[in-house]
This record gives C-alpha cells, structure tokens and sequence, in this order.
C-alpha cells in the first residue's frame, strides 16, 4: 500500500493546528539558529572581556568595550528562551488539535461502520488506533520540528568545529560513533533481560486473575495471605531480572556519559595547545568546547527520523480503518404492517467462508420462529442479516415488503429490537442502558419544549420500566443501592441479569421485529419460562425470531426454523419435525456442549 | 534526600507514606548514596576550576604543559565521576526495586483480601501501574539527588575559583527553582487532569469498540458518538492546558539557567575590576553550562512529570483494592445455625438499595442438619449463603453460627463451596490438603475415590494441574473434594455441582451427608432438594420451610419446579430429560412446559 494517503491524512490533521503549526516552525528554526550563534557570541564576549583586562588592566573605562558583545550574548539567550517557551507551547497545542480531528473521525468512522467494522479489527485493534496511533500521527509536526531543530544545531556544531580545527571534528564524530555502537548492545542486551523481567510479571499478573476467580473461596476459608504467598513467589526471580537490567543500564549510561566529556577534553586540548601558539583566543576555545555538547545532539536527533517513520506507519494504520465503507441508509419510511419479516435467496460470507447459503423464508407478522441448528450453523449470521447487522452478499432482506437497505437510518432501528447472549451496555446508568434503544429524546437537534420533553421522558420512563418487568430484570434493578439510576459500571450483575438488561432493553425498543440471538442463555429454567410467557403474551404483536439452544424455546414457537451448515434444511412445527431423529440430535449435541 | 512526590489534588497521605518507608527501609544505603554522589559530582566542583587554571595557568601564560596537566586532573575527575555514577544507579535500583516489590504485594494482598472477584483484568492492570510508579520513583530519585549535589558541587568550586561570583550564578538558580516549586502545584494539577482525561477516553473508546453490534442494533451511533466525543474534547482540551503550564513551567527554567549566564557576562566588567580573569569567567560559564542548567532541567522534568506520575499511579494502586473483608477468630460451641429477623440490602452504608434481598428471615438449622434452599436465580440464596459463610453481615438481625455472629467465626469451622471452583496451579494433593494441610494420604486417597476424582489423579500422575485445561466439572470435583477433607462442620454449597452430571452431584451430596456435620446446598437441581432433610423456598416475597412433602403442598413454586421434574407433560418422549434445572443452563432440561408460571407473582 502506497504511503501517499498517510501523508495526505497527516497534512490534513497538521492544518487542524492552524497557526499553531506555523508558530512551531517558525520558533522552532529561529530557536536552532540562535542555539547555534550562542557559542560563537559567549566566546565573543569572553575574548572582549579578556581584551580589556590585557589593555588597560583593571581602569574605571573597563566596560566600554563590552557593550556589543554583551548585548548580542543577551539577546541571543532571550531569543532561545522565548522560542523554546513558544514552541514548546505551539507543539503541545497543535498536536492536542491534531489528535482530536483524528481521533473524532476514527470514532465517528468507526460508528457509522457499525457492527460490520469488527470483521476487519477487532476491538482491540480499534482501540489501538483510536489511542496510540493518534497520538502518534498527531505529533507528526513536532516530530520533523523538533528533528530539524536537533539536526541544525548539530550539524551545524560539527561545521563550526572543523572551522577552528578539522581534527576536531573529526574527533567528534569518531565519539559519536562510539556512542552509538554502545547503545545499541545495550538495546541488545535489554532486550534478552527485559524478557526474563515480562516473563515473571505476566507469571504473577495470571497467577493474581487465576487467584481472583476464586475470590469467594478463598475469602471464606480466610486463606488470603497464603494466596498472596503463593502469587507472589516469582517476586524474588523478578527482582533478580530487574537488578540485572539496572546493570546493563549502568554499564551502558556510564561508558555513554564519559564518552562526551572526555571528547570535550580532548577538544580543550587540541584547541589549549592552539591557545598557546596564538592561533585560537580563550572565547573560541569556550565556543569549541560548546559546540562539542551541540554536536552530541546528533545522536537523539537519529532518534527522531525514527519518530517520523513511526508517525507515517501510525496515519497508514488509520488510513486502513477509514478504507472500510460504512453501510448507506436509504429514506424510506416503514409503511404500516405487522412486521412481516422475509428473507431471499440470502448468502452471507465472512473472510471467504459461506455462513448462509441462499436461504428463503418468510416470518409472517406478529408470529414467533425459532431458529435451530448446530453451533456453526449459521444462526447467528441469521439473526444479523434479519435486522441489518450486516448486508448480505446476494440476496434481499425484506420488512413489511420494503427492502432493509432502503429503509431510513430511525424508522429501521426503532423497528427492529435485538437481544444478544453477551450485551454490550451503554448510557451512564442502568436505566438509559435499557433506553438505549429508544429514540433519543433531542436527536437531530429538534429542541422541544421543556413541557413536551417531560412528557418523553415520562413515557419512557414507563417503556423502560415495563420492558424491565417483561424481561425480569425489573426487580433485580430495584434492589440495587440507586436503583435504575445505579451507574452500569457499578452495578455487580451476573451474565444472567446482564441478559435481562440486554433483553429489556430489545423489548422496549422493537417496534415491530424482535430478534433474540442466543439471548437466553444464561437465565435459569424458571426466569426463562417467565420471559417466555412475557413474549408469548404482552409481546406476541412483535414479530419474533429467536435463535435457541433449548427445546423447550423450539417448541413454543409458532414455526421452527432448521438451519444445517447454512441451508435451512427444514421449516415447520417443533412437533411435525421432532421425528426426525436429525433434528433431535440437534438439541442433544447443544445440550452436551 | 527525602524529598516527596508532589501529590497534585488531594494528596495521598498513604502515598506518601509508601514513598517515605521505602527511602527510609536502609538509612546505610542513603549514606553510601551520599557517598557516591559527592564522587560523581567531582567534575561539577573541579570542572570549571580546573579549566580556568588550565587557560589561566597552562595556555594562555604559555605554559601549555601545566595547561594539559589540569585537562588530565578533569579527565581522571570524569572517570571517577563515571565509576561513581554507576554506583549511584545501582544503589537507587536497590531503594527502588523493593519499592516495586512492596507496591505489588500490596497490590496482590490487597486485592485478595478485598474478597471480591469483580474485574480481574483491571486488577491485572495494576501491573502496569507499578511498573509506572517503579520507573517515576526511579527518575524522581535521580533528579532530586542530581540537582542538590550538583548545586553543592558548583557552589563550593565556584567559592574556591572566585566568591563574588557565587551570588550572580546562586541567587538565579534560587529564583528559577522558587518559580519552579510555585508552578509546580498548578502543574501537577494538568498533568494528573490529562492522565485521568487520556485513560477515561482510551476506556470510552474500548467500550465502543467492544460494543458496535448493540450500537448498529440500537440505532444508537450518535448517542455514542457524542459521548465519546465529549471524552475526547475533555481530554483534548486537557492536553493543551497541560501545554500552556509546561510552557510556562519553561519560563522559570530559562530563569534558573539562563540568567547566572547574563549576569556573568553583564557583570563581567564589575568583575575584571574585581581582578576576575578570563578564565575565571570561562570556568564559571562552564559550571553553569554544563552542570547547573542540565541539573536543573532534570529536576524540573523530573518533579514535574514523573513526580506527578508517581502521585497518581500510587493513589491508584492504593485505593483500588476496597477494605479487607475482616476474618473471625472465635471457636463456636457447635455449629448450630440461627437467622433472627435477618435483613440485607446491597449498597454502603449511607447509600443502601431501597429493596432489600432478604429481609426479615428466621431460620434454625440444627447441627446434623441437611437443608436444601431452592428459588430462581437472584432471589438472594447466594446472598443468603454468603451471610451464613460471615462474607456479609446483615444490616439487620443476626446470622449465629454456634451462639457466635458468623462474621466473627473463625473460618476454619465452616466452608463455602461458590459455583466458581477455585483450583491453582499445584499438585492434586496439594489443591484437595488446602483446608487441611497434614492429612494423611489415605484420606487424600478415599476422597478421590469418593469424590470420582481417580481418572483425574492418573492423568496428572503427581504433578501441578493445569486449572485452564480441567473442565468445568473436574474443578468443582476437587472443590468439593477439598472442603470434604477440610475440618469444617458447617458446610454451605452455592450451586458447587452446577457442571456436574446428576450421578456425580448425588454421589457428592452423599458424601457429604455421610461426612456428618450441617450441609446447605443451594440447590441447583430439584433432585438436591428430594435429597435435603428439609427445603428452604425463596420466592422473592416470602421464605417456606419444611419437608419436601410439606412444600410440594404449601409452595406454588415449589410444587411447579417439582411437577416439572415429576410429569413428562406435552413434549414428544425423548425430549424428556432425568432432571430439571433449576437455576442455570448447562444440564437436561425440564421436560414440561406447562405450569401456571405467573403464579410466582403473588
């Protein structure tokens, strides 16, 4: 892949900083150029200082002299402090700014994707980018910035020394090569030492997660510090590795920070001796000895060509996530019906491998289906075409004889409701994780009166509450310490109430479909059987699909779907196909797995 | 040398208290740190002194001999210097690696104690906060001793080469550090604002990505774009606050660094009257350049970044875990178990649930006794069960086990068996002998036999098990096992059978009415229940005791859960399993579908 788009990518956050960015370079050269004069007009000053005391000893006219030097020394360290100051704002600022615009439209691209976007990153990765890598691709200016004002001096420290004498420079160069072969044994060497260091860290962090599923014995049989004991007995092999690497890093800064002086000496010297045969003053000295130190930066500025191949990786990372195209919404309205749910010749396809296979059915409005099959079958892939999850490769998705993909972005999602095995919950409390699915009271900006608004909330507050009962959860979320205004976060709740939230949250907001893809799982005999009443009685005008495991969920729907390596291999009544000895066999690999 | 981290906000006063035990844990060590560093700063103090003789004495009076001599007094200086300096990280690595050791085994302690499973992988992230508090300590240390012996260092090689320069580099130095410790507070505040905005959005954006299938499913794509969005505006908008301070935090550096190197040359003339030579000057341009400013730049750096790092990550580590969950030390006279009026509601005190899970609930269960609760999930029999075990104290009433409050009972008298077996990576031997180390082999053996746990002791054939690759089943065998060996006479089991088939959950249950002593199942079968001595029903509004036959007539529930077990009802034979759940998924299933369930209502 071309890096042209990260470029692009980056040139566009970059003008996201706006003057900020040209405030960056311009402190930035001018800080360099003044950090590189600096020497040259201390050494200046020196020498007229020492040009008067040889004149005229120590005469009351001592300072006429000095004036202009003086001055230009002064100047010029104001110049380095304010640029370095300015800058050091200026690149704080437009990387913020930078960082932001990217990291908003990773989030915005991200969402409007939707669940698709998990087929190409996982979570994990998303997570990276929206993180790190912005980060990374934000600070872009202030790398090339800073490389530059590093290079310059530097450089050009190397170019003043071999001015007053090439063997200096020569020198110099010679021991920054030195340096730079002693840092990299050392990157070596810590490579191998830090490994024994994770290796006995991630050996205490899983011993710690192993002990901590078993909090509740543990805490019972009051074994706590035996526990603690035994967690923490590769404490003594980490502390081994990481006195070890305490070494390396000592041996190494030390062979590196005797390197410098010591070339600084050796200037001082050469340049000493020069001294003595006339052919360098005392301020030049002093100036070689500075430009020594300057041309030492050579090596932290190779460091930051490093920053910037990083930074172009980083906004090629980006670039990947936003190539993924978000699903187009369409603008039909919904036209009244019963939510008749249809599907034709559908073929789903993930990474190259069929999930669904031309399946055809119809769900007629305001019925019940179950869909059976194999774990591997092909329902979940089912449940997610079935209400735009994801858009089939061929094939129509259809609600009330209007195809999925033309139906506007709200009439579509306040439609269909899905209930899933592991819900995802959002909203700050558990109140708006089940309203979550409900229209948003100010959505599209529509700002309504103070009245009519209390009012919604009024009424969701009732959706809410009875989709809470239907799905169980409503009694459960009562005895917690605030209620439905408990924060989800803190809210300790077993897989089986995190469903029931995930279904109260389906029921309240599926205006006319209701898909539950394994969203039962976890609830015990008797809660199921009481949801499964709330969607044979105060839900059955939705139209339900429901992906089971149980056969009891089979049998108390109106038709069964049975799915086999993503062809439906039968439709009808749990009755009419339990003597297929197929069929049966289904429910008994469920069950044993 | 006692220099605390700069705590930003509220300061930690534990915190503090962490970093001041591990400075203080071997005072010799400081000493010898003392020591060292006094050697390390050796071409700090004689660095400009001996370039001002070398230009003064040596080249410039034409004595280019001399001159080399004092350059080779500097180069033996750098190399003592570079000897000590390697010294001085080793014996900072001594203060600062048993810092990280005390910080992770309160991390580990803690936790444990805090008695709560709740989000392991947080917790597994405290990792990462030592090792940040680890490296900020490192680096507070380092620059805190740099700046004082360096400043030491100059001043007294300042002194010796010429006095009256002393005030011109010092009093700078002294106002750029006072502008530095003034900022510091407001500094520190931005930096802690933009760690804790940089981790909120990471963790806005991770429950994002882990979530877009609800999002795309709820319609909910603006909802959650302006949520994270406020995050990253939040946390934007701290990164460039944190910019202007450590702009300006740039100011008071420039003060400290850059103004002894004006007043020197400004007072140079004053000072050429004071028959201060070139060299001089030189020399203390040079003491100012090449030690003070770098010494300066890394305490700032140092204190401003690292030291608020240290702040934070500490407060974290140290009030992540919650307060211990206190342990009993008192025999009971038996173990007779008595509920008076018990009351619980979830919540801390002060902000307590406004239903609360069990309330008011009498209950006696004899020594000997075998109870059975039964009711569906989240009724409160876990709750109940952890009450009994002293994990929990009522807010009402009192839970007695033996006359004694159960949270006061030493823990070795009763035993709770969770859903959730525990096993660790050790021998089979060792993991059933926890609750009983000593016990003969032969008692080892016979519970494995009792417990069918013979397949499972061949296969690892002595050595360590492997808990990830046992199955569900296998671990709570050993469970089991091991609270059977343990010395406990009130044993409480929280659905601890729930991966079990019904064969071995009745072979268990057996054996532990065998054993003797009290046994509470939460019942995770009804069958658990037809084993029971007698049953406790909870139905969420009201809690029946008695015999199975006295429930079967008086609960609804009850008879329902049981009527399911007993009649084959409308399914086609085939479908009907031995069992019926009632609590979780995972076994057979009932078998019947009928039963007016909104009777549970009432």
């Amino acid at each position: 892949m071309s890096s042209r788009p990260a470029d692009l990518l980056i040139a566009r956050a970059v003008r996201r900083g706006g003057p900020w960015l040209a405030a960056l370079t311009a402190t930035a050269l001018l800080g360099a150029a003044a950090d590189l004069m600096l020497p040259a007009a201390l050494g200046r000053a020196v020498d007229a200082v020492v040009r008067i005391q040889a004149r005229d000893g120590a005469g009351p006219e001592a300072g006429s002299g000095l004036t202009g030097p003086l001055t230009t020394a002064a100047l010029l360290v104001a110049l380095v402090v304010a640029c370095d100051a300015l800058g050091v704002l200026a690149a704080g600022v437009s990387g913020a700014r930078a960082a932001q615009w990217l990291r908003s439209r990773v989030v915005a691209h991200t969402l409007s994707v939707g669940a698709g976007m998990t087929r190409h990153f996982t979570a994990g990765e998303i997570v990276t980018r929206a993180g790190v890598n912005v980060e990374e691709a934000g600070r872009t200016p202030e790398a090339v910035v800073t490389a530059a004002t590093l290079i310059i001096p530097a450089a050009g420290s190397v170019v003043a020394l071999a001015l007053i004498d090439p063997w200096l420079a020569v020198t110099l160069v010679a021991g920054l090569l030195l340096i730079v072969a002693v840092l990299r044994a050392f990157m070596r060497r810590t490579t191998a030492a830090s490994g024994g260091y994770q290796q006995a860290q991630g050996e205490i962090a899983a011993m710690l997660v192993g002990a901590l599923a078993g909090a509740r014995t543990i805490t019972a049989a009051g074994t706590e510090d035996l526990e603690a004991a035994r967690v923490l007995a590769p404490l003594p092999r980490l502390r081994a590795h990481g006195l070890a690497l305490w070494r390396l890093q000592a041996r190494a800064g030390v062979q590196a920070a005797v390197v410098i002086p010591l070339l600084e000496i050796a200037v001082l010297a050469v340049g000493g001796l020069r001294l003595s045969a006339g052919g360098l003053t005392v301020g030049e000295l002093l100036a070689a000895a500075r430009y020594v130190v300057l041309g030492a930066g050579l090596g932290s500025a190779l460091g930051y060509a490093a920053r910037i191949a990083r930074a172009r990786s980083a906004a090629l990372r980006l670039e990947q996530l936003f190539a993924v195209p978000p699903p187009a919404y369409g603008d039909r309205p919904l036209p009244p019906g019963p939510g008749t749910l249809e599907l034709r010749d559908v073929t789903v396809r993930a990474d190259g491998v069929r999930l669904l296979s031309g399946v055809s059915l119809v769900v007629p409005g305001g019925t019940c289906t179950a869909v059976v099959g194999r774990s591997g079958s092909g329902k979940s892939s089912l449940a997610a075409v079935a209400g735009r999850l994801v858009d089939p490769e061929r094939g129509t998705v259809l609600l009330d004889g209007v195809p999925l993909r033309e139906i506007g972005h709200e009439p579509l999602r306040r439609a269909v409701g899905y209930a899933f095995e592991r819900p995802a919950l959002f909203g700050d409390t558990l109140g708006e994780a089940v309203a979550f699915g409900l229209a948003a009271r100010d959505d599209a900006g529509k700002r309504s009166e103070d009245t009519v608004r209390s009012v919604d909330a009024a009424r969701s507050e009732d959706a809410v509450r009875a989709a809470a009962g239907a799905a169980r959860a409503d009694a459960f979320i009562r005895r917690l310490p605030l209620g439905y205004a408990t924060p989800a976060g803190e809210a300790p709740m077993s897989g089986g109430e995190i469903q029931r939230v995930g279904l109260a949250r389906a029921f309240a907001q599926a205006g006319r479909l209701l898909i539950l893809d394994d969203a039962m799982s976890s609830l015990d005999t008797v809660t199921e059987r009481q949801v499964g009443r709330a969607l044979t009685g105060s839900l059955s005008d939705r139209t339900r699909l429901v992906v089971a495991h149980r056969v009891t969920t089979a049998a108390q729907a109106d038709q069964v779907v049975w799915l086999d390596n993503g062809r439906v291999r039968a439709t009808g009544t749990h009755e009419r196909l339990w003597d297929d000895p197929g069929y049966r066999a289904v429910f008994r690999a469920e069950e044993a797995s | 040398m006692k220099r605390r981290a700069p705590a930003g906000g509220r300061p930690g006063a534990a915190a503090g208290r962490v970093v001041v035990r591990a400075l203080r844990r071997e005072p010799s060590r400081l000493l010898r740190l003392a020591c060292w560093s006094v050697a390390e700063t050796l071409p700090a103090l004689s660095g400009g002194y001996a370039i001002a003789r070398a230009v003064d004495d040596g080249f410039a009076a034409g004595r280019p001999g001399a001159g080399l001599m004092w350059l080779a007094v500097l180069a033996v200086a750098w190399a003592v210097a570079a000897v000590a300096a390697r010294q001085v990280l080793l014996l900072i690595a001594g203060i600062v690696e048993p810092f990280r050791d005390d910080l992770l085994r309160r991390v580990v302690t803690g936790a444990l104690r805090a008695g709560r499973g709740g989000d392991s992988a947080a917790v597994a992230r405290m990792n990462h906060q030592v090792e940040l508090a680890r490296d900020a300590f490192g680096a507070i240390i380092t620059a805190v001793r740099t700046f004082v012996f360096t400043v030491a260092g100059v001043a007294a090689g300042l002194t010796t080469l010429a006095p009256e320069v002393v005030p011109l580099v010092l009093t700078p130095v002294a106002l750029g550090l006072g502008l530095f410790l003034l900022s510091l507070p407001a500094l520190a505040r931005r930096q802690r604002e933009f760690i804790v905005a940089d981790e909120r959005t990471a963790a806005a954006v991770a429950a994002m990505a882990g979530g877009l299938r609800d999002v795309t499913a709820c319609g909910g794509e603006a909802r959650v774009a302006a949520s994270v969005g406020r995050e990253v505006s939040r946390q934007a908008r701290a990164a460039r606050a944190l910019a202007r301070v450590t702009a300006s935090r740039t100011l008071s550096l420039a003060v400290g660094a850059w103004l002894p190197v004006v007043l020197l040359l400004a007072g140079a003339p004053w000072l050429v009257r004071q028959g201060v030579t070139g060299g001089v000057i030189l020399g203390s341009l040079t003491y100012v350049m090449q030690s003070l400013s770098p010494a300066l730049g890394g305490l700032v750096q140092g204190l401003g970044v690292s030291g608020v790092r240290l702040a934070v990550t500490l407060e974290r580590i140290l009030h992540a875990p919650g307060p211990p969950v206190p342990h009993g030390d008192r025999e009971p006279g038996g173990v007779r178990l008595e509920l008076r009026g018990v009351r619980f509601a979830y919540g801390t005190p002060g902000r307590k649930a406004p239903e609360p899970v069990i309330d008011g609930l009498d209950l006696d269960v004899p020594e000997g006794d075998h109870l059975a609760v039964v009711g569906p999930s989240g009724i409160g029999k876990s709750t109940l069960a952890a009450l009994v075990a002293g994990l929990l104290t009522p807010d009402d009433g009192e839970v007695l086990v033996g006359g004694v409050p159960a949270a006061r009972v030493h823990p070795a008298a009763r035993a709770l068996i969770p859903q959730e077996a525990y096993v660790f990576p050790a021998t089979l031997a060792d993991n059933l002998t926890y609750l009983a180390p000593g016990t003969p082999p032969e008692r080892v053996d016979e519970a494995v036999a009792a417990f069918g746990l013979a397949e499972l002791a061949q296969r690892t054939a002595g050595g360590p098990l492997d808990p990830a690759e046992l199955s569900a089943g296998e671990r709570q065998l050993v469970a089991l096992a091991r609270t059977y060996l343990s010395p406990a006479r009130l044993v409480v089991l929280d659905e601890a059978t729930c991966h079990l088939d019904p064969a071995a959950e009745a072979r268990a249950e057996a054996a532990f009415a065998a054993r003797g002593g009290t046994v509470i199942v939460v019942a995770h079968r009804i069958s658990s229940a037809l084993r029971a001595r007698r049953v406790l029903v909870m139905d969420g509004t009201r809690v029946l005791l008695g015999t199975h036959e006295e429930m079967a007539a008086s609960s609804p529930l009850y008879a329902d859960l049981v009527g399911h077990w007993e009649g084959p009802g409308r399914l086609p034979a085939g479908a009907v399993a031995q069992d019926a759940d009632v609590t979780a998924d995972g076994g057979p299933q009932p078998a019947a579908l009928g039963g007016d369930l909104d009777r549970l209502d009432a």
